[in-house]
């Protein structure tokens, strides 16, 4: 008797609310798409007068970082637009960043697996950063680069872009083919069929105001549904629920409709994220993207100390791992779950440049350097279950309970198709040798879907190359010859079971787990040297591969899961890439 | 369940999520706390009962309870209607003291088919066993008899462990035989707080450890399971064969007289927190619903407050615990606190956002919500507002008692009603009036980065207050004219306004109850104003 109370009383009223909110949108005159990527904020206002004191940290947030000096203080007493005041005013502990965009589509798409299948995706796809995207590159943009036209030829679904002056779609740096793409039907003619795996990436930089619209563009393979998306923001500390993503706590996006989501760069680190609308579906669907932030050590200027800008850190309260330890009556205690503490002691180093003058790059505000690399290799693991996307599909019903992944993915590929880079090492087994497919520029794999037309639906290849003497002298190699050094920002988004990642040859060291740099309290880095790592489902860490003295060869990163090493029936592939370390 | 059209989905769709809204109408603010018994002898029963799943099937079950005859002696104190069953899933929470013993006799009800049964207690010591018979692990109780083993909990064994069956473990710990542990610390430090004025304690102690960093302000036991059905399929089966066996002289040479499971391979499609499936695991402690199962898990806290998390993996499977909000600083896992190797009163273990329950494993680690860092006043607060009241930010930048002029702490009445107290406590300063919307709404002011959506093209969800701030005074202020949204702040209504975080685990496969989405390991936490009591006893 519970049982049959709990599911019809409900039920009713859920659905009579539907039917509701429905009529309402229709003599309403329905959702519409919106995107938001303002230029200045009361924030980050640049040179737009916002009245109070002090200085502004970021001159150009529309369009360039600053030099991260320690936070100022300032005050604002009008908005931007001069509309709003503030009275007393607003108080700002300004540590630069700047401002910027990203679009995504909410949608579905197709996929090539390694064996040669065509899979049926749930999935988001790029409406901004286009080519940046298609070439394996973060799609994120400074506002300025995110308001400009889209004006390559043709929309994805082969309409003719009135906007167009012949840019070229694939390219990673021309504007016209990475504006955001903000008029309706346009966002339709491109978004549709639109989704990749792994989604579009994403990576901006600690104190950036970042924002993201999704506009959902509905799935035209399956038009039964009406399926809301959202973005999860994976591990945002001190999230708010509004944000968040989860459809029960917050809102979700109609068909029809954008959401612009709107974030405070949190502490740097690899974090992740993925819709949250029945998670177990969309996920397996393929609605995961990869996200990371860069830590504004990577914003010091040359030659300064980088222990010293760890001391400025505990200037702004939302890094500050201090007062006093621990709590008394008169003294808070100290923040426990606080980022980055102070390295236990000054190591003296400094910021420094590579060969191309480029600041270094870290993956945390370590304080001392250690975490110091050349080349950013986002690697998503995931799997997918044929069965449940063929089901999906075919307008039938998925079941849970005996969801089992099949194929084993990283950023939507399996081996070989990871190395799959046009002109790239031909596998083991020669298979890549004169292959079409990826594409030869942007070395994404395409995709010919239902309308006949060919998309870029997994665009990141895991062929990690690394010099084992193109590395500068750093904090981690004091002498040349120095190798490069490849930080592997891995995410798990697998729905069903763990998955281990193990590394033949070359030494992990795990610097980072769940976007925090591995440090006790005391200032210890925690850094573990393994050969495997093992995620569950929405765990990330960070793995730093040190090319100083390993003989240069080919070396793979694979599962010691061996059925993982599979493509469905195929007794070969899976879970794979390779490393290969050149002179 | 895009696999239906649109009536059908609804329909299905809502049944789950209408499970979770008809409990929790039933009980609107059931929360958790850690309810278990204490003492230095408890008398345990294994016996039989049933596991109730939100789908509505009945499972055939194992579990410790109290025997019968027993009178437990519950904690916290606060918690009322508890009971101890003679069967129930998990097993009563056994909560102890560092550096004393205790003893557990334990009575094995299980049909004489099932055999002997046990209990092992890892990471506490085994004084002695009495009155059973030996056993592989452990000594055992034969069926219909009764072992006694005592135990100590050692110094240096503060924190959570788990206790289960020692005997034929893979079919024993399935069925349900397994609990938990509290051993609270001896000593506790002189830096914790002791109650705060006004507020019931529902801590069974201010710290998880003798160590200052690990004091906290509430604290939540979960134990992550899973149940194949076809198992339990099979034991109740076969054991309803053997009752009906025939004993007449000739006719019964091909009865089977001890159960003969088969327990591979494993294909789990119940995903449990302290025994039950979401939305389940929402209701009440003790709920009378729930005869076998009396735990819920059902977080609730205020910003800034530090919650212990004592978490046990109790089944086979490894499952991603992902709490949304915020990470969570591992105190230490088994008990043993994880501290710097050079400053041992500081601590060492790691903070994360997916915290991976283990079978066999239990870990305690602090989380705390407090907005830090938004960007944006989660109260919607705007200059100069009538009533907007000040944010003094103390050495972390919080308002609280430490803030100069101070905070005060709120406190509330008999009927939790607030009476005194900022009701902005611990908000995070550096956030406070900077505006999120670009245009003023109600007594919301603009100036902010953002335009939100036309509330027609999105949908509500059920925990959603209806607008992106924290409690019911930001809720009417920023709503001005406007009504709530349909479908928005069904179980989350003024004057609670809270804000919700799932919990739950991130192979998402297990955040379903056999084919229905939601269910599983999924609960809901709840970050509450201040202005909202909470009452860990409804």
């Amino acid at each position: 008797m519970r049982k049959s109370l709990q599911v019809w009383l409900p039920t009713v009223l859920v659905c009579l609310l539907a039917a509701v909110a429905s009529a309402q949108a229709g003599y309403q005159g329905g959702g519409s798409f919106h995107v938001q990527c303002p230029t200045a904020t009361v924030r980050h206002p640049g040179s737009t007068a916002t009245g109070g004191t002090g200085t502004v940290v970021t001159p150009h947030p529309e369009l360039a970082e600053a030099p991260y000096t320690g936070p100022q203080i300032r005050t604002a007493t009008k908005d931007p637009t001069g509309a709003h005041t503030f009275t007393p005013a607003l108080t700002f502990a300004d540590n630069g960043g700047a401002i910027k965009c990203q679009e995504i589509s909410g949608g579905d798409g197709m996929m090539t697996e390694a064996d040669g299948n065509q899979t049926f995706m749930f999935a988001f796809g790029p409406l901004s950063g286009l080519g940046l995207i298609r070439n394996g590159l973060p799609g994120t943009l400074f506002a300025n680069d995110f308001n400009l036209p889209y004006t390559a030829a043709t929309f994805n679904n082969g309409l003719a872009n009135p906007n167009s002056d012949g840019t070229d779609p694939s390219s990673a740096t021309a504007p016209g083919a990475n504006g955001a793409i903000t008029d309706p039907a346009a966002i339709m003619n491109t978004g549709v069929l639109n989704g990749s795996i792994p989604a579009p990436l994403m990576a901006f930089d600690e104190d950036d105001e970042f924002f993201l619209t999704l506009s959902n563009v509905g799935m035209i393979m399956r038009p039964d549904l009406f399926e809301q998306h959202t973005v999860h923001f994976h591990g945002y500390p001190n999230a708010s629920s509004f944000y968040d993503g989860v459809p029960d706590a917050s809102i979700a996006i109609n068909i029809g409709g954008s959401f612009t989501y709107y974030y405070l760069a949190p502490d740097a680190g690899t974090y992740f994220w993925h819709c949250h609308v029945t998670p177990p579906e969309h996920l397996q669907m393929g609605m995961v993207g990869q996200l990371f932030v860069r830590p504004r050590q990577n914003r010091v200027p040359s030659g300064n100390s980088l222990y010293n800008a760890s001391v400025l850190q505990q200037n702004d309260l939302r890094t500050s791992c201090y007062p006093a330890l621990p709590a008394t009556t008169t003294q808070p205690g100290p923040d426990i779950l606080c980022s980055a503490p102070l390295p236990a002691a000054n190591n003296g180093v400094t910021q420094g440049t590579d060969a191309s003058g480029n600041l270094f790059k870290y993956v945390y505000n370590d304080g001392d350097g250690s975490t110091r690399y050349d080349i950013d290799v986002p690697i998503q693991i995931h799997g997918f279950d044929p069965n449940f996307h063929f089901v999906g599909m075919t307008f039938n019903p998925e079941g849970f309970a005996d969801m089992k992944d099949k194929y084993f993915l990283l950023n939507g590929r399996s081996y070989p198709d990871t190395v799959g880079v046009a002109g790239g090492p031909a596998d083991v087994l020669g298979q890549l040798a004169g292959a079409s497919n990826p594409e030869p520029t942007t070395h994404a794999i395409t995709t010919t879907d239902t309308d006949s037309l060919s998309r870029a639906s997994q665009p990141l290849p895991t062929l990690i190359t690394l010099s084992a003497s193109g590395g500068p002298v750093s904090a981690t190699c004091p002498a040349a010859p120095c190798g490069q050094r490849a930080a592997l920002r891995i995410a798990d988004l697998d729905v069903q079971e763990y998955q281990t990642l193990s590394s033949i040859g070359i030494p992990m060291q795990l610097v980072g787990f769940n976007a925090k740099l591995l440090r006790d309290q005391a200032g210890n880095n925690m850094y573990v040297t393994t050969n495997s790592i093992t995620l569950g489902g929405g765990e990330s860490l960070d793995v730093i591969l040190d090319s100083t003295g390993v003989p240069p060869g080919t070396y793979f990163l694979y599962t010691p899961q061996l059925d993982h090493l599979s493509n469905d029936a195929e007794n070969f592939g899976g879970l794979m890439t390779e490393v290969v370390v050149t002179p | 369940m895009s696999h239906l059209n649109s009536k059908i989905w609804c329909a299905v769709r809502s049944l789950s999520v209408a499970v979770a809204a008809v409990a929790l109408l039933l009980a609107p603010s059931a929360h958790a706390a850690v309810p278990g018994i204490t003492g230095t002898s408890f008398s345990l029963n294994a016996g039989v009962g049933y596991s109730s799943q939100p789908d509505g099937v009945l499972i055939y079950s194992w579990g410790y309870g109290c025997a019968t005859g027993f009178t437990p002696v519950f904690r916290p104190t606060a918690v009322a209607g508890a009971v101890c069953p003679t069967m129930q899933l998990p097993g009563p929470t056994l909560i102890v003291t560092e550096g004393q013993s205790f003893t557990v006799n334990l009575t094995n009800s299980l049909p004489a088919a099932a055999g002997n049964t046990s209990i092992v207690f890892p990471g506490l010591t085994l004084v002695s066993t009495s009155g059973g018979t030996a056993g592989l692990l452990t000594a055992e109780a034969a069926p219909g008899g009764m072992v006694t083993y005592t135990v100590s909990a050692p110094v240096g064994t503060a924190g959570t462990h788990s206790y289960y069956s020692g005997t034929q473990a893979d079919l024993q710990i399935e069925m349900g035989l397994f609990g938990a542990v509290v051993v609270l610390p001896a000593t506790i430090p002189s830096t914790c707080t002791a109650t705060e004025p006004g507020r019931v304690d529902y801590r069974l102690a201010p710290a998880a450890y003798n160590h200052a960093l690990t004091c906290y302000d509430r604290e939540y036991l979960t134990q992550w399971s899973e149940i194949d059905p076809k198992i339990h399929r099979q034991v109740e089966d076969q054991l309803k064969l053997i009752a009906s066996c025939p004993t007449t002289a000739g006719l019964q040479f091909s009865c089977p007289t001890r159960l003969d499971v088969v327990t591979e391979p494993y294909h789990p499609v119940y995903f449990l927190i302290n025994g039950r499936s979401m939305p389940d695991d929402m209701d009440a402690n003790y709920a009378p619903n729930y005869p076998n199962q009396p735990y819920n898990a059902n977080p609730h806290m205020h910003p800034g407050e530090l919650i212990l998390l004592r978490v046990i993996g109790q089944g086979h499977w490894q499952h991603p615990f992902h709490e949304h909000g915020n990470h969570v600083r591992i105190l230490g896992r088994d008990g043993h606190l994880l501290v710097s190797q050079t400053n041992a009163s500081l601590l060492a273990g790691r903070m994360e956002f997916n915290t991976d329950t283990t079978p066999g494993q239990a870990f305690d680690g602090i989380f705390y919500w407090s907005g830090k860092g938004l960007g944006w006043d989660i109260f919607g607060h705007t200059p100069g507002n009538t009533g907007n009241p000040p944010c003094h930010p103390d050495a972390n930048g919080y308002y609280t008692t430490h803030s100069s002029p101070a905070a005060l702490i709120p406190t509330y009445d008999t009927s939790g009603l607030m009476i005194s107290g900022a009701p902005n406590y611990y908000e995070w300063c550096a956030d406070h009036d900077v505006p999120l919307e670009a245009n003023p709404v109600g007594q919301v002011g603009g100036g902010g980065p953002m335009t939100l959506p036309d509330p027609l093209i999105v949908t509500n969800g059920l925990w959603y207050n209806g607008t992106p701030y924290l409690g019911p005074d930001a809720v009417g202020r920023s709503r001005g004219p406007s009504p709530l949204p349909p479908g928005a702040a069904l179980q989350n209504p003024p004057p609670e306004s809270g804000i919700a975080f799932m919990w739950h685990s991130h192979n998402e496969r297990e955040i379903t109850t056999s084919d229905v989405f939601p269910g599983g390991m999924l609960q809901m936490m709840l970050v509450d104003p201040y202005v909202w009591n909470i009452d860990e006893t409804l």
